[in-house]
């Protein structure tokens, strides 16, 4: 066993479990698991690895010394932020901006919140502000949105604000400028006088730009990346490099990787450590990227089912769709980040039965893992739909996580009669259907919506389904879409940690710019717009080669690919271009910037939707500077035949699907081998997952080891 | 179905219940026992023994008295039978001038006395403010409220209405 050559180790720390994913270079996977230590995230980090390495026999720290790669994506900064214990920072603003930290923007009351709560007002709450209003003040300035200067900056306002700022032993100071991202020197400048004060008090503090967090227009977004990168950074930061000399104390001879929110790699010493923070569902897009490559497929829908929340995006012809705005923690970012759609709904997710009016409804709630659900018997009270899978036998009481928890079905069904199943007046087990049902559809409801908003046809799709509960109930959730394929994978529920392993070392830099381009522009105003085109991706080009270059990369390894932020003049919202020219350098070039948005807002809206006429919008310029990191590979293996071997063959235990009980088969997922058939009604069980395959559904095994399913022909045709 | 400490309760009346677990509790169905946690918690607070039927007020009741059921402040204040007004046996300062009102709202808050005044309702007992409206002038007082105990207690909580202990 201890043959085998460690490669990659991927550590995703969640809220409560640090999940590992250690790859060795034939593509063989271990995935171990062990508890969050949020006061020190490095004991979790070794535990969960020393986890993963004894499933394959191998001694810890020949382990360590052999990787090449350690990721590791934790949750010191959240955890900072929530908590509210970061740093004491001050602020200074653009005068008149100086309540825009209580003001915040009106979504950040209800963000994140249950429809419900969306809808009544009484419950909408402003987060609480990072920086006191005391600590805020204005310096009168203005620099207008073209770049022209109308006021200029007033120093003696500047220095005043710092040395009240010094005066209330602040620990950091943000300095945000309305329109700095057109130009900073107003920033520049006033960070000049502040540093000026703060030499002059011996006073060594950090000075924060938002023109340095990322110059894009929208100001309460900047701050907010602004005033979050000064408050908890340093705190994740401390926990980052625990967990470096951790592995280094373990023989690990690099340095630790984090994940940054779209998908590039970065090391823990990296500038805008804020990047790191959103990166739960980065790694499974990235997974669904790479495994869609492999097999051909460059569009895929993946779909995340765990615990809380059901996830979903989807790939379109190889393109990883960007948010520009995301919440964090309710505060609106200037970030972008890997874009996923995310409702309530997992197995932990908490049924509730109205009692006057006996209507059921679903979450957002989630019993997580402690107390976790009913069956769990940790002491959880509330009825959830993970209880329903264990009442209806679609769940093994014995083997859930290996075996670690025993589910009590007994306790299970007494509380989900007493709760939902005699409210209702309906049979347990028909009740618990229901519930199973309700949550199905919640998850399809979801994917048709985004199905639709974004006119993508189902049949150009692989679904991929993963997460601990995706394999649970994807019979249901991806029927009837059509999809060119469903698959799920033996590693279902480290999907997200296997995503976080293809990773590359990857930035994207950019900047806004206001660029017009009219169908009948004249030759000098396209000469203007290349004029500024290059000057602004010269200017990125430079600070990503030299940004790369102090991470230890070799300068010449760097690929740069740009892309362009485009519209029809006049829409409201832009279409990511990405150009394969590395400069424009003749106007022909120009047409090609066009053609190339046209195409691509032909193939996400239709060619019908295309408007020319309007002239085209440039609003962001930027580009992904990229160095290759060593990937794991999935294996190939030659297909066997259709009959499973009959080690991988478990028994049969009772199953309620459909209104009645059917004798299913169980499987070991792990010993399924390629070209294998399992037909329903069947189980197909694995320690961190379970496949359910209702009767008249089957699935089979292709060559890489993916397990694809096939839905029954409806009823009423048997063609698509 | 969730229920709450009657120590939860307590926070929640004071409005020292945590942002989150206030949260919590707006977005949950209301719980069966809160009604009757909320009376409890009050009757702990006042020092007579005339079982509450209802609160209507910060600190005014309904409550069954010797005499039948009677308005009641927590000082002991009675304000007699709730089917009349009880507002009508508490003293009343009427703000109708500018003067008046510029002390509540001043300067372009305040609003005209000629098209309305604010009647602020004051406890004989122990001068707590009970209550204010707002009124156009010769509006008569405004009765608020008048429950229909039978009905509330009888279908809606499922139970007989507290009665006296006998003394």
């Amino acid at each position: 066993m201890s043959e085998r050559k460690p490669l990659v180790l991927g550590i995703d720390a969640g809220g409560t479990m640090t999940d590992t994913l250690l790859v060795d270079a034939d593509g063989h996977f271990s995935v171990g698991k062990a508890a969050t230590t949020p006061h020190n995230e490095s004991e979790g980090f070794v535990e969960s690895a020393i986890d993963a390495v004894g499933n394959w026999d191998m001694d810890l720290q020949k382990t360590f010394e052999q990787l090449s790669v350690v990721l590791y994506s934790g949750t010191g900064m959240l955890n900072t932020l929530l908590s509210r214990t970061g740093r004491r920072i001050g602020l200074i603003v653009t005068r008149g901006m100086e309540d825009a930290v209580l003001m915040g923007r009106g979504l950040q009351t209800w963000t994140d919140y249950s429809y419900p709560d969306r809808l009544h007002a009484v419950t909408h709450q402003a987060p609480d502000p990072l920086i006191p209003r005391d600590r805020v003040f204005g310096v009168t300035e203005r620099i207008d949105q073209f770049g022209n200067v109308v006021i200029p900056f007033y120093p003696d306002e500047a220095e005043e604000a710092a040395n009240a700022l010094i005066a209330q032993g602040v620990e950091g100071i943000c300095i945000v400028c309305m329109n700095s991202y057109v130009d900073d020197a107003h920033e520049q400048g006033i960070a000049d006088l502040v540093q000026n004060v703060l030499d002059k008090h011996e006073v060594d503090i950090p000075i924060h730009l938002s023109s340095s967090v990322r110059p894009v227009i929208r100001e309460q977004s900047r701050l907010n990346s602004t005033a979050i990168e000064a408050y908890a950074a340093a705190a994740g930061r401390d926990q980052l490099i625990g967990v470096e000399e951790a592995a280094h104390g373990q023989g690990f001879r690099y340095g630790v990787q984090t994940v940054l929110s779209y998908g590039g790699l970065a090391g823990i010493r990296y500038p805008r450590l804020h990047e790191t923070m959103i990166s739960g569902p980065v790694g499974g897009i990235l997974g669904a990227k790479y495994v869609g490559d492999m097999i051909g497929s460059d569009s895929v829908i993946v779909s995340d089912m765990g615990g809380t929340s059901f996830d979903i995006a989807a790939i379109t012809r190889g393109t990883i769709p960007i948010e520009n705005e995301p919440t964090l923690a309710r505060f609106k970012l200037n970030l972008p980040t890997i874009s996923m759609e995310s409702i309530g709904a997992g197995a932990g997710t908490i049924i509730k039965v109205d009692p006057l009016t006996k209507k059921v409804s679903l979450g957002p709630e989630s019993a997580g893992s402690w107390p976790g659900p009913v069956a769990f018997d940790q002491g959880g009270t509330e009825p959830t739909v993970c209880d329903c899978d264990v009442i209806m036998g679609r769940l093994n009481p014995d083997y859930f996580l290996g075996g670690k928890v025993k589910l009590n079905v007994e306790k299970a069904k007494q509380v989900f009669k007493e709760k939902v199943a005699d409210p209702l007046g309906v049979d347990i087990y028909e009740a618990a259907e229901g519930m199973a049902n309700l949550l199905e559809m919640d998850a399809k409801d979801s994917m048709s919506q985004m199905i639709s908003a974004r006119a993508v046809d189902p049949h150009d799709y692989s679904l991929m389904a993963y997460g601990g509960s995706g394999p649970l109930h994807m019979a249901e959730y991806s029927r009837g879409f059509g999809f060119k394929s469903v698959l799920t994978f033996p590693f279902a529920a480290a999907f997200s940690a296997f995503g976080c392993t293809t990773a590359d070392y990857l930035r994207r830099y950019s900047r806004s710019v206001q660029l017009t381009l009219p169908p009948d522009a004249d030759a000098n105003h396209r000469a203007s717009v290349i004029a500024s085109l290059n000057d602004v991706w010269d200017g990125l080009r430079t600070k990503a080669i030299r940004e790369m270059g102090e991470e230890g990369h070799d300068k010449a390894d760097v690929e740069l690919q740009l892309f362009a932020m485009m519209r029809y003049t006049g829409q409201l919202e832009d279409v990511e271009v990405p150009l394969t020219i590395s400069r424009v350098s003749a106007d022909a070039d120009l047409d090609y910037l066009v053609e190339a948005f046209d195409d691509l807002y032909a193939a996400i809206n239709r060619p019908v939707a295309q408007y020319r006429e309007a002239g085209h919008s440039i609003t962001e310029l930027g580009l992904i500077a990229k160095v290759d990191k060593i990937k794991p590979t999935l294996k190939r293996r030659p297909l066997e035949g259709q009959k499973p071997s009959s080690e991988a063959f478990k028994g049969t235990r009772e199953m309620y699907y459909g209104g009645t009980w059917h004798e299913a088969k169980l499987w070991e997922m792990d010993l399924l081998r390629p070209g294998n058939h399992v037909e329903g009604p069947a189980v197909v069980e694995h320690p961190a997952t379970t496949l359910v395959i209702p009767a008249g559904d089957h699935v089979w095994v292709d060559e890489w080891t993916i397990i694809h399913y096939e839905h029954a022909a409806p009823a009423d045709s048997n063609s698509k | 179905m969730t229920s709450y400490q009657k120590s939860e309760i307590a926070e929640l009346i004071d409005g020292k219940l945590p942002w989150h677990k206030t949260k919590a509790m707006m977005s949950a169905h209301k719980d069966d026992t809160r009604f009757d946690t909320y009376i409890a918690v009050f009757q702990d607070r006042v020092a007579w023994d005339d079982p509450i039927l209802l609160p209507i007020g910060e600190n005014l009741f309904i409550v069954q008295g010797a005499d039948g059921r009677v308005v009641k402040c927590s000082c002991g204040q009675e304000y007699g039978s709730y089917k009349q007004n009880w507002k009508l046996k508490a003293h009343i300062r009427v703000r109708d001038d500018a003067q008046s009102l510029g002390e509540i709202y001043p300067g372009r808050h305040m609003c005209d006395p000629e098209w309305m005044e604010i009647r602020e309702f004051i406890c004989p007992g122990c001068a707590r403010l009970l209550e204010v409206e707002a009124a156009p002038p010769g509006f008569p007082i405004v009765f608020d409220f008048e429950p229909d105990l039978e009905t509330f207690y009888r279908d809606w909580l499922g139970k007989p209405m507290p009665e006296r202990a006998e003394v």
